[in-house]
């Protein structure tokens, strides 16, 4: 944080070029110095130092929390919110936390943006919280939730208040992204907690979309840009208490497996990600089930892989779960 | 709005001097001058002036304030309703598609050698300027060619097809009125084609076109036939190629945002090997595939012609049957009905008859 005059009492202008002469600009500088040197290379009073130094440690510092106290924090204010899917729920431990981040990755096709969708709907019309949607990519088609509303209720007047709940924002290169989503930690989403209803979801479809033109070859920005976006999104979703979701694209690696595209650096930033698979029925051309498989989690084993139908999302599929894990082991 | 220094568009090397001094917000440059600035960061006079120029408000970048600014899902549904779609000619597949061809989306058509893809490119762009009282949207169209494979006898040919269709079809007197002025010679006219003959040239085409479509508002459609030829061959470093890929349709999908128009792209198809087995699968590598809205796979079955949804945000997976004909790209014939009709039947409005659908037996 630079140095300026008024942002701590004592700190006059005259005291500013003073310590700038000793080659002093951010308050980072000013407290890792010692005080009685300074006093003695400034020509300042060494009392004036101390209190200055005092307030603005006050004021800069951050102080450390207990664990239990974390704990407490942590009870009362996460919410687990489902995803309308009881399979995935089950894959993800009963559904999407608030608080971390949740990523989507699969083959083009594979249905992260049907899912999307699903747990959007879900969000807005059985727990009427707000959720906000942030495309990158063009795929957002509200017919297609209209559509999944109408599945599951064909009150009018329900359906439209579902879809005012859900905000659309657009963005099509990094830079964008970024600004769409420092305006959400600084403004939006007070706004919105202030108009009534809470934000509990936010997603990004996708975030690969914006990154991936950007690492790789002489660039040398790439990763500090990834890192910026993944800094915002744990911040957002942490000090608002929010579920996120993003959609990830895979890439080939050398022996043909497929693995989440953005490289390992990316791998750290969510806590859960899913992998999304079509399942390939010998004779039939195109098919809407697929499966997903657990890939990185905190709370359940790895590599637990639950079917869905991308047609009927909130339909468990029990009866064909036994045979399709046999065949697929 | 506050904004930290990291994330604003800037030269990384300007920026790391910035964070260097200790300036970590927006907020913080706003009230300096270019020559305090200068001093304080240590970079040059008109590296200053700029940073300081793209923080003033009004020179903020429209894309930034655009995706500062949202929209309801229920008042971007009323956007999209009132949005159209360019019908195909083929009944079953504007079914597929959920009435055509959609307006503001990435819509790429993937397929072997003499399939049909630019007979459908050709076809698209003679149905775009359909006047809106039969159902199209009336307007223009343009074709960035980077094979040579354009013909404008054909393009001809479908354009006659195209006003017999509707002068078959006109009942009152708009109608007969727009189709005083839909004649073959204006369809021809209506027509923007560019000829790109490198992967540099089809780059600056793109970078231009928001500039372009500016000037014509009533262009409503853009085709590149076909997007994988200048990126196929003579290039040797594949990943620089994946960047400028995903670059390229991130900057084409944010065209198609913005300025309401349909981008259709058509791509090749190579062979992979699995497991000693080989596939057409789409070409241009894997994470091309996540970069299109909607993809559309046409490929043979002994000798006919079938088309498949393979991706998209709103239709499910289906595959139809088509077949090219001297008047274009048309349903093919009904094997359950003998007399052959070729959509003459079906009203361009938007509610096509429901024909019974042959589900195909692999």
């Amino acid at each position: 944080v630079v140095l300026r005059e008024g942002i701590c009492p004592g700190l006059t202008e005259d005291f500013i070029n003073a310590l700038h002469s000793e080659d002093i600009k951010t308050v980072e500088d000013f407290v890792s110095c010692n005080p009685e040197e300074l006093a003695q290379k400034c020509s300042l009073s060494y009392k004036a130092l101390v209190a200055v130094r005092r307030v603005l440690l006050a004021q800069y510092t951050a102080f450390p929390v207990s664990g239990a106290d974390l704990y407490q924090e942590l009870l009362s204010s996460t919410a687990i919110l489902s995803t309308g899917s009881p399979s995935l729920d089950k894959l993800l431990d009963s559904g999407l936390y608030t608080g971390e981040i949740t990523e989507l990755t699969g083959s083009p096709g594979s249905g992260k943006t049907q899912v999307c969708f699903s747990v959007a709907v879900n969000i807005s019309h059985q727990l009427k919280q707000s959720v906000f949607y942030i495309d990158t990519k063009g795929g957002m088609c509200v017919n297609r939730l209209l559509q999944m509303l109408q599945t599951r209720t064909s009150n009018m007047e329900e359906q439209m208040e579902a879809l005012q709940k859900i905000r659309v924002f657009r963005a099509f290169d990094v830079f964008s992204l970024l600004a769409c989503l420092q305006h959400l930690r600084f403004n939006g989403l007070q706004q919105a907690s202030v108009g009534g209803g809470s934000v509990k979801a936010v997603m990004v479809d996708s975030v690969s979309a914006v990154l991936s033109s950007m690492l790789g070859g002489k660039q040398n920005e790439g990763m500090s840009l990834l890192m910026q976006v993944a800094g915002e999104l744990k911040m957002i979703a942490k000090d608002f208490n929010i579920a996120v979701l993003v959609t990830n694209h895979v890439t080939q690696d050398g022996n043909g497996c497929l693995k989440a595209g953005l490289g390992l650096s990316w791998s750290h930033v969510p806590r859960t990600r899913v992998l999304l698979q079509r399942v390939e029925i010998p004779g039939v051309l195109s098919s809407s089930l697929r499966t997903a498989t657990l890939t990185k989690s905190s709370r359940q084993p790895c590599h637990l892989v639950e079917d869905f139908d991308l047609c009927n999302l909130s339909e468990e599929r029990n009866s064909v779960t036994g045979k399709r894990k046999l065949e697929s082991s | 709005m506050q904004r930290t220094v990291p994330s604003l568009p800037l030269a990384p090397s300007v920026k790391v001097k910035l964070l260097h001094a200790g300036f970590q917000l927006a907020t913080d440059l706003t009230d300096m001058s270019p020559l305090q600035l200068c001093k304080a960061a240590g970079i040059s006079q008109e590296e200053a002036v700029e940073v300081l120029q793209m923080l003033r408000c009004d020179t903020q970048s429209h894309q930034e304030r655009a995706a500062t600014e949202s929209i309801t899902a229920l008042d971007l549904l009323h956007k999209e309703q009132a949005q159209g779609s360019i019908v195909t000619f083929s009944s079953r597949l504007d079914d597929v598609l959920g009435g055509g061809v959609p307006v503001g989306k990435t819509t790429e058509i993937c397929g072997a050698p003499g399939i049909g893809k630019t007979q459908l490119c050709m076809q698209l762009a003679v149905d775009v300027q359909i006047p809106v009282c039969f159902g199209g949207l009336g307007g223009k169209a343009l074709y960035i060619d980077t094979e040579g494979s354009f013909v404008v006898q054909r393009v001809a040919d479908m354009a006659e097809a195209a006003v017999k269709h509707c002068t078959l079809l006109a009942e009152d007197t708009e109608q007969k009125q727009a189709l005083e002025e839909l004649t073959v010679e204006k369809v021809l006219s209506s027509f923007f084609l560019v000829r790109c003959h490198d992967y540099v040239e089809l780059l600056a085409e793109v970078y231009l076109l928001p500039d372009f479509l500016a000037e014509h508002p009533e262009v409503r459609l853009v085709i590149i036939d076909s997007i994988a030829f200048p990126f196929r061959h003579d290039f040797e470093d594949l990943s620089q190629r994946t960047r400028l890929l995903n670059g390229l349709a991130q900057q084409l999908i944010q065209i198609a945002t913005q300025h309401s128009v349909a981008v259709v792209l058509s791509n090749h198809m190579t062979t992979r090997l699995l497991n000693g087995q080989s596939k057409l699968v789409p070409s241009l590598g894997e994470s091309w595939g996540h970069t299109a809205t909607q993809r559309l796979i046409l490929h043979w079955e002994g000798s006919k012609r079938l088309a498949s949804l393979y991706k998209s945000p709103s239709q499910m997976e289906a595959t139809i049957q088509y077949q090219i004909t001297v008047q274009g790209f048309r349903d093919a014939p009904d094997k359950l009905r003998p007399t052959v009709e070729l959509c003459a039947v079906s009203s361009l409005s938007g509610n096509h008859s429901k024909r019974p659908r042959m589900e195909d037996q692999s």
